[in-house]
């Protein structure tokens, strides 16, 4: 039931028109009646709209593993690591920067077992047992690297291009090009590890300069998953229905007494879209419509892999319906951060993401999402050779591996590489600048002219440089 | 085809820079003749009123007059008494028209009525709580660091509070530039003016970077960007990593003006108060410890042996890497270090309590006795005087400065000095004249004193402009920070100059300057245009009728408060802890909520400002991102807003308390209703919404209706 019941019946057609459709019936509407200014910029900040060139990817889902994960005990095999085990850092390899100061420490071998699978022969840990499954719809890209061994500056960076804080997130952008084909879901989606944000916190999905429209926004399962969304206690269904037809009767009134204006109008279409939302937003994180089997293949029946595995299943449910970015989270604030006993963190991440990932991959595919999906998965950095103590390992910004899926990324290659031991990128290198270009050019934009006037200067995401790494594309 | 037009228009400016960018290149030779020939860099001449045209006796209306009349449209009538009174009450002190203010305005038939309500806004405590609001915006005002920990900043709000009452003083605006910039310097001793310099260091700050020296580079960059953005509107930041691409502005200009605050010495704990004040502080507590410091040596003897043992108990527990970060001193920890005794700190902290529990019976007894004597003394030992973020100059000649290529800290060029952008003295650079002040470089004064300055023909042209922008809904020139040739040209130059001229001549008054805006009828119009006037001037760029405006979040939720009578009205100090405010995120402790309940429903300028968790009614109507500066709200309109005003909590103990007090108030529906036309809208209901409002009633309860108001456009949009 449509609360929009206003004095024209005309409007009635609108409960029936289904999505997205109803905004732009709305807006069609007004404009006949003269209340809505054509071709308006501004009016709707959020309408779908196509990007700089075709392209395949429509939507992301950014699977960020806070805390940063090691890639040489996952991704990326370093026999050489294992032999050199036990010394000190070979003085071939020069100073280097980290965190806690592990430059003089003994190298670490990886306890981990590689092996290589798919087609491709793409060499993964036994730690990503489902996921090895899938490296031929992966690209990986191993010779990643970025500016800071802190945490927050490097959060910041994999999600906003920069390591000083305020700047929009790579989500921010992806919607402020391309607008939402759901209406009834906010744009940008954020489902973090309830444990607790990244470091950094709510800035890592911000729009920083970028309008409030474009900022990601918490989402979470039961009846509100949304903030703001359910009736206010003591208030039944019915009475929000008469005191909305109250409003909206009054709305039009007003604006009928003040001839066109867009924003007015826009406003109405808002209150719209608010109910649309409380309606339709439930329904997207219900999982009571899901099948056993899909159930059972993230996870959720086990009590490791059912919680993430539950925020991965909404992401799919998310982009099915139209959403455009979607960041799930993996680890609390600590999360990947594994200074003491790797074996032991890693371990249980690696336990309770590799199954609904997995799990992720191929249910896209299966239900012929995975090409228009692109699916990213990184922290915002890898880990250094070094131990930390005993059995640690510090931040390494300097070399580490991401890996994209799906939405036009070419699966089965490895693009990139790490030196011996998984220090520093080596050859294919790419910043996380070139990153976020190529993530752009797959959603069909010349990421140079995806642009924002902020003070006097055309600020963009990959603002200091960046290029399209053509090893990605398939 | 309408999706297809703003793809185009969003891609038509990149194209014409892209154009820019190459005849800038071809042309670059020509550069400082253009600076000479852009409109904002020429000096302020005070213009002639236009003349000729039926006089309103406002030189406001006469310069709109002659351009509206020029195209042919004529002004709009002017709008209603209650209009007016909602409009400028929103305007001025950011808070409703009560009834019997309405009431009184309506029945005041003389001819200053509207003069008499400015006067008396302009008077009110909430005006500077309104104004300082748009200048925090300005300066990236938080309460806390950002980044990781995002600490809380515990005295940032003396420059929140220093702002409020800036604007209420009505100081000089250029007073108030040079005590931002160099309070410390310009006015020794006086502790508003080392408050004020709390400027310079708002915005956000990594303080365990594992880089300290880019960290320091960091603060000054923001600086050297916000000064130039804030008081001077123009757009450096491009200009630190390479010349300016768009601007005549070559990349030595950005350091040079950076070289003014490279002395700075980043203070987070000035004691904001006199010299006597600090003297007779610094004499009780040298007498206090003289007077304690036997007994204070005998604690310390019973306890901290027990301390020391239980602390190095828990410490043993940490790794290695966290045992060495603690017993490394704090000024030679690195980053890293910071970073694990932030973290480990919880761990190895020994509880008083603790301490008593592991003594003896007759240790106890002993600590007891020993305590309760110190404490005899407390009413000896003088309070902490109130502490404030700002600056002094560090100590020895200035650090210098050098040009960074490509910006970076580690890539240095020649060194620079001090002086100003060279747009703003004929192409050349010019030595800045800098005086020694005891203690301080100086340059930062010799900064301030040039920014308001007659040589400097932007700082008033910038802040008059900022003031018709918040009146009218947007500036003469509509990129309020950007003056420069990429920025937009102003629709009435003469006016903006001569409103500038008045300022400086005036001994720039903000107040007053309000008074001339708001007393002009240009001010006064109805918002409704005639069919001809939106077709030739859809976007009222000549101000044939006034702009509708939309309340921003502050002001939606201060009213949610107001009418429903539990607005506190209650002034400055430490800033409001919500409780849905206070939990960790992201890395940030948690904070404690504000103990007592009646400080929630305070303004909203007072809630503390967390970087890393906004306020989300708030955030909603787009509270701008406090990292960098923000000179013009973004104005968007969007579902999870029609949320916020339906569901929020906000929304509904305002519906709820509005409605407790009109049946208290007023015995019959029919007055309920008017009563609340009157205290949501500032106005009474027509026949036919009297009507359905009782009719809604009915079925609803008057809560609802209450509700109901608050979601009108009506409620968000001045007319």
């Amino acid at each position: 039931m449509n609360p929009f019941t206003g004095p024209t019946d005309r409007r009635s057609f609108l409960r029936d028109a289904g999505g997205g459709f109803g905004v732009l019936a709305l807006a069609a509407m007004l404009a006949d009646e003269g209340w809505l200014v054509a071709a308006e910029p501004d009016a709707d900040p959020l309408a779908p709209r196509p990007p700089h060139f075709p392209a395949r990817a429509k939507r992301v889902i950014f699977l960020f593993m806070a805390g940063g994960p090691s890639h040489v005990d996952t991704f990326d095999p370093k026999p050489d690591l294992t032999r050199l085990h036990g010394q000190k850092l070979p003085a071939s390899f020069g100073m280097v920067k980290t965190r806690r100061g592990v430059d003089k420490n003994r190298l670490l071998a990886s306890k981990r077992t590689f092996a290589k699978h798919g087609r491709s022969g793409i060499e993964v840990s036994d730690w990503f047992p489902h996921l090895a499954g899938c490296v031929d719809d992966i690209c990986v890209l191993r010779g990643c690297h970025g500016d800071s061994v802190t945490h927050p500056e490097s959060v910041y960076l994999m999600n906003t291009g920069s390591i000083l804080m305020g700047r929009p997130s790579l989500g921010a952008w992806a919607t402020y090009g391309l607008g939402t084909e759901n209406r009834n879901m906010p744009a940008f989606v954020v489902l973090p590890d309830p444990g607790g944000w990244p470091k950094g916190g709510a800035p890592a999905w911000g729009n920083g300069y970028l309008p409030a429209a474009y900022q990601g926004t918490l989402v979470r399962g039961g009846d509100v998953p949304v903030r703001h969304l359910a009736t206010p206690p003591g208030v039944t269904a019915g009475q929000q229905r008469r005191t909305l037809d109250f409003v909206n009767r009054a709305n039009r009134d007003h604006l009928a007494a003040r001839g066109p204006d867009t924003e007015l109008a826009a406003r109405i279409a808002a209150y719209e879209l608010a109910f649309r939302m409380q309606a339709h937003a439930p329904e997207v994180v219900d999982l009571a419509s899901e099948t056993a089997e899909t159930k059972a293949l993230y996870g959720l029946d086990r009590k490791e892999t059912a919680e993430f595995g539950t925020r991965c299943l909404l992401a799919r449910r998310m982009v099915e319906r139209g959403v455009r970015f979607v960041q799930v989270y993996s680890g609390d604030t600590n999360g990947w951060d594994a200074h003491t006993d790797i074996e032991k963190n890693h371990g249980e991440l690696c336990r309770a993401s590799d199954k609904p990932i997995a799990a992720l991959l191929n249910d896209l595919k299966r239900r012929g999402l995975l090409d228009e999906t692109l699916v990213i998965w990184g922290g915002e950095f890898g880990r250094t050779p070094m131990t930390e103590g005993t059995n640690g390992r510090d931040h390494n910004p300097h070399g580490f591996t991401m890996w994209l899926a799906g939405g036009g990324a070419k699966g089965g290659t490895v693009v990139g590489s790490t030196d011996a031991i998984g220090l520093r990128a080596a050859e294919g290198a790419t910043h996380v600048r070139d990153v976020h270009a190529t993530i752009l050019h797959l959603l069909g934009f010349h990421h140079k002219r995806l642009t924002f006037l902020h003070n006097g200067r055309r600020e963009r995401l990959t603002d200091n440089g960046g290029e399209v790494i053509d090893a990605v594309l398939a | 085809m309408r999706e297809l037009s703003k793809r185009q228009s969003r891609m038509l400016p990149v194209r014409r820079s892209f154009v820019l960018g190459v005849t800038l290149v071809l042309a670059a030779a020509t550069r400082a003749d253009e600076a000479v020939d852009h409109w904002a860099w020429k000096a302020v001449v005070c213009p002639a009123v236009p003349s000729g045209l039926p006089s309103t006796g406002n030189p406001i209306d006469s310069f709109v007059r002659a351009r509206l009349t020029a195209a042919g449209l004529t002004p709009a009538p002017p709008a209603s008494r209650e209009q007016l009174l909602r409009r400028v009450t929103f305007d001025l002190i950011g808070l409703p028209p009560t009834p019997r203010e309405i009431d009184a305005f309506v029945a005041d038939t003389s001819p200053d009525a509207w003069a008499k309500v400015i006067d008396r806004l302009l008077a009110s405590p909430h005006y500077g709580e309104r104004w300082a609001r748009h200048w925090l915006d300005l300066v990236r005002y938080a309460d806390t660091n950002g980044y990781e920990f995002d600490e809380p900043r515990p005295d940032a709000w003396r420059y929140r509070d220093y702002v409020i009452q800036a604007f209420n003083s009505d100081k000089p605006y250029d007073r108030f530039v040079i005590e931002q910039l160099a309070g410390d310097e310009a006015f020794p001793g006086e502790p508003t003016a080392l408050v004020a310099t709390g400027f310079n260091l708002l915005g956000p700050d990594m303080t365990d970077s594992s880089d300290q020296p880019l960290r320091r580079m960091n603060t000054l960059v923001d600086m050297t960007d916000t000064t130039a953005l804030a008081f001077l509107g123009m757009t450096l930041t491009c200009a630190r990593c390479h010349d300016h691409k768009f601007e005549p502005i070559p990349q030595t200009d950005y350091y040079r003006l950076l070289a003014f605050f490279a002395p700075a010495r980043f203070r987070h704990n000035l004691h904001a108060v006199t010299p006597p004040e600090e003297e007779a502080y610094a004499a009780a507590l040298r007498e206090y410890d003289s007077l304690t410091r036997g007994l204070r040596d005998e604690i310390a003897a019973v306890e901290e042996p027990v301390r020391t043992r239980l602390r190095d108990a828990k410490l043993s527990r940490l790794s290695e890497e966290a045992r060495l970060a603690h017993r490394t001193p704090e000024k030679n920890r690195d980053g890293g270090q910071l970073e694990l005794v932030a973290q480990t700190e919880r761990f190895i902290r020994v509880s008083d309590a603790e301490v008593v529990k592991a003594l003896t019976a007759g240790e106890r007894a002993r600590l007891d006795e020993l305590k309760r004597r110190l404490k005899s003394f407390d009413p000896r030992r003088p309070p902490t005087p109130p502490l404030a973020m700002g600056l002094s100059d560090l100590p020895g000649p200035p650090a210098k400065t050098y040009l960074l290529e490509r910006g970076e800290l580690a890539n240095r060029g020649p060194e620079v000095q001090p002086g100003f952008p060279v747009v703003l003295t004929s192409g050349q650079p010019v030595p800045a004249t800098i005086v020694p002040v005891p203690n301080s470089s100086g340059r930062r004064l010799a900064l301030a004193k040039w920014v308001v300055s007659p040589g400097n023909p932007l700082a008033a042209r910038v802040i008059v402009n900022r003031l018709w922008q918040h009146h009218f809904g947007r500036g003469l020139v509509a990129t309020p920070s950007d003056f420069g040739t990429r920025g937009r040209v102003p629709t009435h130059p003469e006016l903006l100059d001569w409103l500038a001229s008045e300022l400086v001549s005036g001994g720039w008054t903000l107040k007053r300057l309000h008074r001339l805006m708001l007393l002009s009828e240009t001010y006064q119009q109805s918002t409704l245009a005639s069919p001809r006037a939106v077709a030739s001037d859809p976007e009222n760029h000549l101000l044939g009728r006034m702009n509708r405006l939309r309340l921003e979040g502050e002001p939606v939720r201060d009213t949610l408060l107001a009418v429903s009578g539990r607005l506190n009205p209650k002034r400055g100090g430490p800033g409001v802890v919500l409780p849905g405010a206070s939990q960790a995120a992201g890395g940030s402790r948690a904070l404690p909520v504000t103990a007592d309940a009646a400080e929630y429903a305070r303004r909203s300028i007072y809630l503390f400002a967390r970087r890393n968790l906004r306020n989300p009614f708030l955030e909603t109507f787009d509270l701008p991102d406090s990292n960098l500066s923000c000179p013009k709200r973004e104005r968007s309109t969007t579902a999870p807003q029609a949320l916020a005003l339906l569901n929020a909590d906000e929304a509904l103990a305002a519906a709820r308390g509005m409605s407790a007090k009109l049946e208290i108030e007023h015995p019959s529906p029919s007055a309920r209703v008017e009563a609340a036309y009157r205290l949501a809208l500032g106005r009474p209901p027509s026949a036919d919404e009297r009507e359905r409002a009782l009719e809604f009633l009915r079925e609803s309860p008057l809560s609802e209706l209450c509700r109901a108001l608050f979601n009108l456009n009506e409620f968000v949009y001045l007319d």
